[in-house]
């Protein structure tokens, strides 16, 4: 695979591959490490190419040993360097739990020091890989202060947001979608553009009940939008981008103007991120509510495998069309 | 050893098998083959049966490997704990476990051992003591390490048997489980085999060690390297090893050389590798070298042959029919078996608990 391309019709994947690009291009301090990602091109094929473009030094293929990947780029970061460091999937970042949490996160808290890493990898359901393979651990490190993390649901953003995390001077947490790799694409500008950290979009404005979630299940909420808009509601679909720092004023804003809002995301429901959003909108802007805040997400189970189990597990537009019909007529 | 030409032989001449099974009498080495080549037959059906699109989800196939698993795996007793990885079908068919629940496993349906809930191609089965691989690597191996401190606190005969790829051994957890077993003595027999590759990662980048093996001495209890495509080597190396984890004397660690010849997954059109690699351990393929050495001691006639290879077809033929008739499980199915209990406060189902209406 040859250098991508800037501009032109992009791929979620592609989006990524050519921020990672141009950031290495731009920046010697940027460097890359992780299982398969030289030889092989990375599991998913996210870093296809960049070995013969920029080098065995950086581009580093590790031993399963996720624990020292995250190590290694915390230290290599304490030199000044600006790592990015892959996760083959995102749930294996609980083997390096305790570098981010304990050491990452808490750096600069401690002396000072910044750690200006990214950990980025695949993430979410859908695609059949089980227990293990369908994670979302956007919870586990929101939760940590000293961390930041970033769910891009479409091409623009993956673009932007990655190259707004390798410049960002904190830990980064990038938890990629791979059932939107190959499945959505969009034409991207052909300038220089990044997406700042803690800045949400409005994905579709409407006026009668907002939707706010992440990643893949923006899509599943624009679907349910368009669907909505038949029977005449509008719908306003939050697209947060990124979870920490969390753009408060975006959301209570939409609330404020529609009244009503559902909270949609595809983790788990018992201290998932929807918790987050649902308790600020119930502190800052209850006057404005003019029904209860429900959350649509996935029950509190590992990700099943078998394609039925996964079907029924995963949140839907059913889901999502079921609630906010019976929201809307509160 | 006298009967045969060496003209005959399927595969170079120096990879021809000698010396004595020990304790191990004709029937056994019989049964033994058996259990070789019915893991062999059966992952090359399920492999295909992948290919044509019969299951989703992922494959990854042991050919090449299966000494490796087998050999240990048919000498344990039923409630010998093994803790096997991601490519241990052998760990299941060693120890006996009937091949229509593994089918069912690969086709992730109500009759696998975990009713579809657990991802594919991860053999396992309760009742036969061999514990569900998990897919994030090497907790197999930190499992089973408790698995064998849990026999020896219950003081019990049994020992456990864990498998990690050459890979695996790279990871934290490898070596905390390896030091817990070595302060405690516990009765297990730590297998790796390395076949060179772990994904596209060669092994020269997992370690600087040439012997994996070498990484017991950190631990304080003997590792050996040995041909694990020898099923003689690896018989009398592994009778050794769990005869010590029952005597009390503490782990082993046995790294088997070994190969894959396939993709990791079946995904994986492996071009990382050579030809010339690939072909050079097919030469050293496990089973007809097993096999000519039955027959030179006369264990092995082709009447048997037939009367194996008849068995292994009827089962194989019974296991995928098994499988692809077994019903997907119930969508909801999955909404059990979180927690003892289900209990109010989590929700299983419902995912609308705050009722809107009031
Ligand atoms: C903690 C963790 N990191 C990464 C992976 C992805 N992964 C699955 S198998 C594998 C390679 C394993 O190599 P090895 O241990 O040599 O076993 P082999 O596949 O060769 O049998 C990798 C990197 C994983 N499953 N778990
Ligand atoms: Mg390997």
């Amino acid at each position: 695979m040859s250098a991508p391309e800037r501009g032109g019709e992009t791929t979620y994947l592609e989006a990524i591959r050519q921020g990672l690009w141009e950031e290495m291009q731009a920046d010697d301090s940027v460097f890359m490490l992780g299982e398969d990602i030289g030889l092989y091109g990375g599991a998913f094929k996210v870093t296809d190419g960049f070995l013969d473009r920029f080098g065995e030094h950086r581009i580093i293929d590790t031993p399963i040993s996720e624990g020292a990947i995250i190590g290694a780029a915390v230290g290599a970061a304490l030199m000044g360097m600006r790592p990015v460091a892959e996760m083959q999937f995102i749930d294996f970042m609980s083997c390096g739990f305790d570098m981010l949490t304990n050491v990452a996160a808490k750096n600069r808290y401690r002396w000072g020091a910044a750690v200006p890493i990214v950990v980025r990898g695949p993430a979410g359901g859908g695609v059949r890989g089980g227990p293990f393979h369908s994670g979302q651990a956007e919870s586990y490190y929101a939760h940590t202060a000293g961390l930041k993390v970033v769910c891009p649901a479409t091409a623009y953003d993956a673009k932007g947001l990655i190259k707004a995390a390798i410049r960002d001077d904190d830990p980064v947490i990038y938890q990629e979608h791979k059932y939107l790799y190959r499945r959505i694409k969009e034409d991207l500008p052909d300038e220089d553009f990044v997406v700042p950290l803690g800045s949400a979009r409005i994905a579709r404005p409407g006026r009668d009940l907002s939707i706010v979630t992440y990643a893949a299940m923006v899509h599943v909420a624009l679907e349910a939008a368009e669907e909505l808009a038949a029977d005449g509601a509008e719908v306003e679909v939050v697209d947060l981008r990124s979870l920490v720092p969390f753009d408060e004023e975006t959301v209570l804003t939409s609330v404020a103007r529609t009244g009503k809002a559902i909270v949609l995301h595809e983790a788990p429901r018992t201290g998932g991120f929807g918790a987050e959003i649902a308790a600020t909108i119930a502190e800052k802007a209850f006057e404005y509510l003019e029904a209860p805040i429900v959350r649509v997400t996935a029950p509190d189970t590992p990700v099943p495998y078998s394609p039925p189990l996964e079907d029924h597990y995963l949140p839907g537009k059913s889901d999502v069309l079921e609630i906010t019909r019976r929201l809307l007529g509160y | 050893m006298t009967k045969t030409q060496e003209t005959e032989l399927s595969f170079p001449a120096k990879y021809r098998l000698t010396g004595e099974m020990e304790g191990c009498a004709d029937e056994q080495k019989l049964e033994l083959f058996e259990r070789l080549l019915k893991t062999r037959e059966f992952d090359a059906r399920m492999r295909k049966l992948f290919r044509q699109g019969r299951f989703e989800g992922t494959f990854y196939s042991q050919i090449g490997q299966e000494a490796c698993d087998v050999v240990i795996a048919y000498q344990l007793d039923q409630q010998d704990f093994v803790g096997p990885s991601h490519r241990d079908l052998g760990a299941s068919t060693g120890k006996g476990v009937p091949l229509k629940n593994l089918a069912a496993q690969v086709y992730n349906r109500v009759d696998s051992p975990d009713g579809g809930r657990y991802t594919a191609c991860h053999y396992w089965h309760p009742e036969f003591w061999v514990m569900n691989p998990s897919t994030s690597i090497v907790m197999n191996w930190v499992a089973a390490t408790g698995a064998a401190f849990g026999y020896k606190m219950l003081k019990k005969d049994n020992v456990a048997v864990a498998f990690c790829g050459d890979g695996a051994t790279a990871h934290g957890d490898f070596h905390e489980a390896c030091n817990f077993a070595g302060v405690h003595r516990l009765p297990i027999v730590y297998v790796v085999q390395n076949n060179l590759w772990a994904e596209s990662l060669p092994v020269a980048l997992t370690t600087a060690l040439t012997d994996l093996s070498h990484r017991a001495d950190a631990y304080g209890f003997p590792g050996i390297s040995i041909d694990g495509n020898d099923v003689v080597e690896t018989w009398n190396a592994t009778r050794e090893a769990l005869k010590r984890a029952r005597s009390g004397a503490g782990p082993t660690l046995i790294e088997m050389k070994t190969y894959r010849w396939h993709g990791h997954s079946d995904i994986d059109p492996a071009d990382y590798r050579s030809d010339d690699e690939v072909a050079h351990w097919m030469e050293r393929d496990p089973i007809p070298r097993y096999e000519q050495y039955l027959r030179e001691l006369e264990v092995l006639s082709d009447d048997a042959l037939t009367d194996v290879r008849a068995r292994i077809e009827a089962e194989i033929e019974e296991a995928v029919d098994f499988a692809e008739n077994s019903p997907r499980p119930a969508p909801d199915g999955y909404l059990s078996h979180v927690y003892a209990e289900d209990y109010p406060g989590f929700e299983f189902g419902d995912r609308n608990p705050g009722d809107a209406n009031g």
